[in-house]
């Protein structure tokens, strides 16, 4: 009986083994160059004082991530493709011209984070930059994308770092019990600012389409609901406690010592003297994982979906042909990224929070588009939303929404 | 008014019509079309003809007779006028399509391209014997138009000397397949879609969503579901089989070769494999639960058990009278099988040899001395360097008896290899 036992677990694990990716990918994607600088500056700045909006942004990110599987698995349909089928061409317009302008943005910020990395390396960025999206692009054109994304699921196991990181600097974990008992935010535009910016790159738009493909990618079914559902909150947990040790490693260290930072690079560069050079080098090249990593699923997304709704062409399979718009893009999205990169004096922390708003004001569309899929019974059947994902699923459009009207009209007072 | 108006039906989605007096009287949301008044056998274009609309007047959707409905030109714009409203029950409806819910923005096949397509828009005419839909706009013009951004960027385009491509796919060479939205269903015998090859279909089918796949699948007969099923991947044919009645599936599966129903079954849970064995035909159910009883990585799990036999003192021209009056599969009779009295395997020629052998000889006078084979408890691996080695189509597998069980052709030790480049 212990055997039978054991053997039932056992095949279950398997299956989860199975099944897990699209989850946990997205999470590891999540923290992105832009996500790191952004955890940087938010804990150098206010030390462990912003440690609590992890938790809402966990919470939604999970409500969110579980909608799009269920979606994908219902439907079988990417979110591009719902979006277009139900809401028409102009909206879809709207959405797709701003995830393109958006996500250009954000490719910008990857090769960022690849440019400041290998620089504490002493490697120039004229060199690292082109190098690494030459790379990119012929992994992801003439190699084996599902190997690229093991390969890629083995290196998101590298974020880890970020904790030893923030063990080295000796963090004070009464004073971290203490923020995320009593949240609490200063009321200025830095710091309100911050909090948008740590929600905002944790829920980003785009991780909202690549989950629900990569749900139908993997020919998940209904009976697999519950392993997906484990899947996503690894995911989330995976990204929210690498969070939480970049902000821990720069609160107890950066901030005590009074060293303000724009830019992550800034913030290893900075790890140095405080917590060694070991900590210093483990933050860089987690950094530069997590930007290579976004840097090579980010603009072939963005291209995919852009072609899926407007009724290209796509996919790495098809030839350059067969699908001459989807390859357009994605090397257009990655040209425009290095050349905007090596341009000497580039506003790049302007790109940054600009890409940022952009995410932030794309959000709450794609979030109400997506409410109101997922409550259309024609289109989900018996699998429309209960109650407890609408109340937190509406609560964070309009969470959302107010967040994104603030990030628009504060820097106006700044 | 002039006897024949073309338009778009971006033009009338969604924007108001009215009555002779110029009067608005609500919102245009839907065109209804007929399907079937066609057929596949005449070689007149497919044009379906406008045959209800459904207007949105306040709050409320309707849908009306569209014979009381005619386009005309006002103020250099098209308009639709209503000369009466005659409510349409749509309970009663069959063999008809919607516009928006079932066309428009949803994907298409074009059987043409062999491929999937997103329709922009749909291309229409009015003349006097009513309207019709032509074609659907697929290209960038379609886009641009729902966009409002059409006659700016065609000016331009056009300053360059240039013009913007355009790509319509006219009805003949389309069929509907999203009716995820929808309560309608057509009639599974005015499908175009039996005109594509089983290969191309299957890579249609691929790429649907899940109800699509299900709808396209039920459309075919059973001949050519079969040889779908044979092409679809593993994950697709799991789905297919799991979303239809297991009758339906049962009698595809006695359609395909046993070998191919064992690889399927592989891919299923244990209580739907005894569900659909239990309701195919006995003899092959048979078939397939011996195959299923093979351990993966021997011969006898990708070996069929379609095969020919003749007695070694038949000539050579009635073993081809035999083929002619069977009629067998081609793949079937890449070789056909010497066996004796108790079925044991003598020896095998291949269709070449016996095509430029003497009529007049025996089997046994062609046959070779020393024929290869396999046993079917033998390691898969072997067979490629076997039939490579010895240019073979098909080998015969035999068991520890020396009784032929089946044979492998080519083509399934073309997959294995090709499953085991992927899976690497």
């Amino acid at each position: 009986m212990a055997i039978n036992i054991h053997r039932s677990w056992w095949k279950r694990f398997l299956i989860f083994l199975a099944i897990l990716g699209p989850g946990i990918i997205t999470g590891s994607v999540d923290n992105d160059a832009g996500g790191i600088t952004t955890y940087s500056v938010a804990g150098a700045t206010y030390g462990y004082q912003l440690i609590w909006t992890l938790i809402p942004a966990f919470i939604v990110l999970i409500v969110i991530q579980e909608m799009n599987a269920r979606m994908g698995i219902v439907t079988g349909k990417g979110l591009a493709d719902l979006i277009r089928e139900n809401a028409g061409v102009k909206i879809t317009f709207f959405i797709f011209i701003g995830l393109l302008i958006a996500d250009i943005g954000n490719t910008t910020t990857e090769f960022a984070g690849v440019a400041g990395s290998m620089e504490i390396f002493g490697i120039s960025k004229y060199f690292s930059v082109p190098i690494s999206a030459v790379i990119i692009w012929i992994l992801v054109v003439r190699g084996n994308y599902s190997v690229a994304e093991k390969i890629f699921l083995v290196f998101s196991a590298a974020l880890l770092v970020y904790i030893v990181s923030a063990l080295l600097g000796k963090p004070h974990w009464s004073e971290i019990g203490h923020s995320i008992t009593h949240p609490s935010v200063d009321m200025n535009t830095k710091s309100i600012a911050l909090v948008i910016g740590v929600i905002g790159t944790t829920i980003a738009p785009w991780m909202q389409f690549y989950m629900q493909s990569a749900v139908i990618e993997k020919g998940l079914k209904i009976k697999d609901y519950g392993y997906t559902l484990l899947d996503i909150v690894v995911g989330c947990v995976a990204t929210v406690v690498v969070a939480f040790f970049i902000i821990v490693a720069c609160a107890s260290t950066l901030h005590v010592k009074g060293i303000g930072i724009a830019e992550a690079k800034d913030a290893a560069m900075a790890l140095e003297p405080l917590a060694g050079k070991l900590a210093q080098a483990l933050f860089a090249f987690g950094l530069l994982v997590a930007s290579i990593f976004s840097a090579t699923i980010l603009p072939i997304a963005t291209a995919f979906y852009v072609c899926e709704a407007f009724g290209f062409e796509a996919g790495i399979d098809k030839k350059w042909k067969e699908a001459p718009e989807f390859y357009f893009l994605y090397t257009l999205i990655i040209l425009l990224a290095v050349v905007i990169i090596l341009m000497p004096n580039a506003p790049l922390i302007g790109i940054s929070i600009w890409s940022q708003v952009l995410n932030g004001m794309l959000l709450p569309v794609v979030l109400i588009c997506m409410m109101l899929l997922v409550n259309n019974k024609k289109i989900m059947g018996e699998y429309v939303n209960k109650r407890l994902n609408n109340i937190i699923g509406w609560s964070a459009v309009v969470v959302l929404i107010a967040l994104s009207l603030s990030l628009l009209v504060f820097p106006l007072f700044t | 008014m002039t006897s024949q108006t073309t338009f778009y039906f971006s033009q009338f989605a969604g924007s108001r019509f009215f009555n002779p007096e110029g009067e608005a009287l609500g919102k245009i949301s839907d065109f209804l079309i007929d399907v079937l008044a066609w057929s596949v056998e005449s070689h007149e274009p497919q044009r379906p003809r406008v045959i209800a609309i459904r207007v949105k007047r306040g709050k409320d959707f309707r849908t009306f007779e569209f014979q009381s409905f005619e386009i005309r030109k006002y103020k250099g714009k098209l308009r639709l006028i209503c000369r009466d409203l005659k409510e349409l029950n749509t309970d009663s409806i069959q063999n008809c399509l919607w516009l928006k819910e079932n066309i428009l923005d949803k994907q298409i096949v074009d059987l043409e391209g062999r491929k999937l397509v997103r329709v922009n828009d749909i291309r229409m005419v009015m003349i006097p014997s009513g309207t019709y839909a032509l074609a659907v706009d697929v290209g960038i013009e379609g886009l641009l138009r729902r966009l409002g951004a059409l006659g700016p960027i065609n000016r331009f385009v056009e300053s360059f000397g240039l013009s913007l491509p355009t790509r319509m796919i006219l009805w003949d060479d389309i069929e509907a397949v999203d009716f995820s939205n929808s309560s309608i269903k057509l009639s599974k015998t005015s499908s175009k879609l039996h005109t594509l090859h089983p290969s191309d279909l299957a890579d249609i089918i691929e790429d649907l969503d899940k109800a699509s796949r299900t709808y396209v699948f039920s459309t075919l007969d059973e001949e050519k579901a079969a040889d779908v099923l044979e092409e679809l991947e593993p994950e697709v044919q799991a789905h297919i089989i799991e979303s239809l009645p297991k009758e339906k599936v049962a009698d595809v599966l006695e359609k395909m070769p046993a070998d191919e129903v064992a690889d399927i079954m592989d891919e299923l849970g244990v209580r739907k494999v005894e569900e659909l064995l239990n309701e195919m035909e006995d003899q092959s159910s048979k078939e397939v639960r011996e195959l299923l009883e093979y351990p993966d990585k021997v011969v006898g799990s990708i070996m069929t058990t379609d095969y020919m036999t003749f007695s070694a003192d038949l000539t050579v021209e009635e073993t081809f009278a035999a083929l002619r009056k069977e009629k067998p599969e081609p793949s079937y009779i890449y070789s056909i099988f010497v066996v004796d009295k108790k079925d044991r395997f003598i020896s095998s020629i291949s269709l070449g040899e016996l095509a430029i052998s003497d009529p007049a000889l025996t089997l046994g006078q062609v046959m070779k001395r020393d024929p290869v084979s396999v046993y079917d408890d033998d390691d898969i691996d072997s067979l490629a360097e076997i039939v490579s080695k010895y240019n073979l189509l098909a080998v015969p597998v035999i068991n520890r008896s020396q009784e032929l069980e089946g044979v492998v052709v080519i083509e399934d030790i073309v997959e294995d290899l090709l499953d085991k480049r992927k899976t690497k």
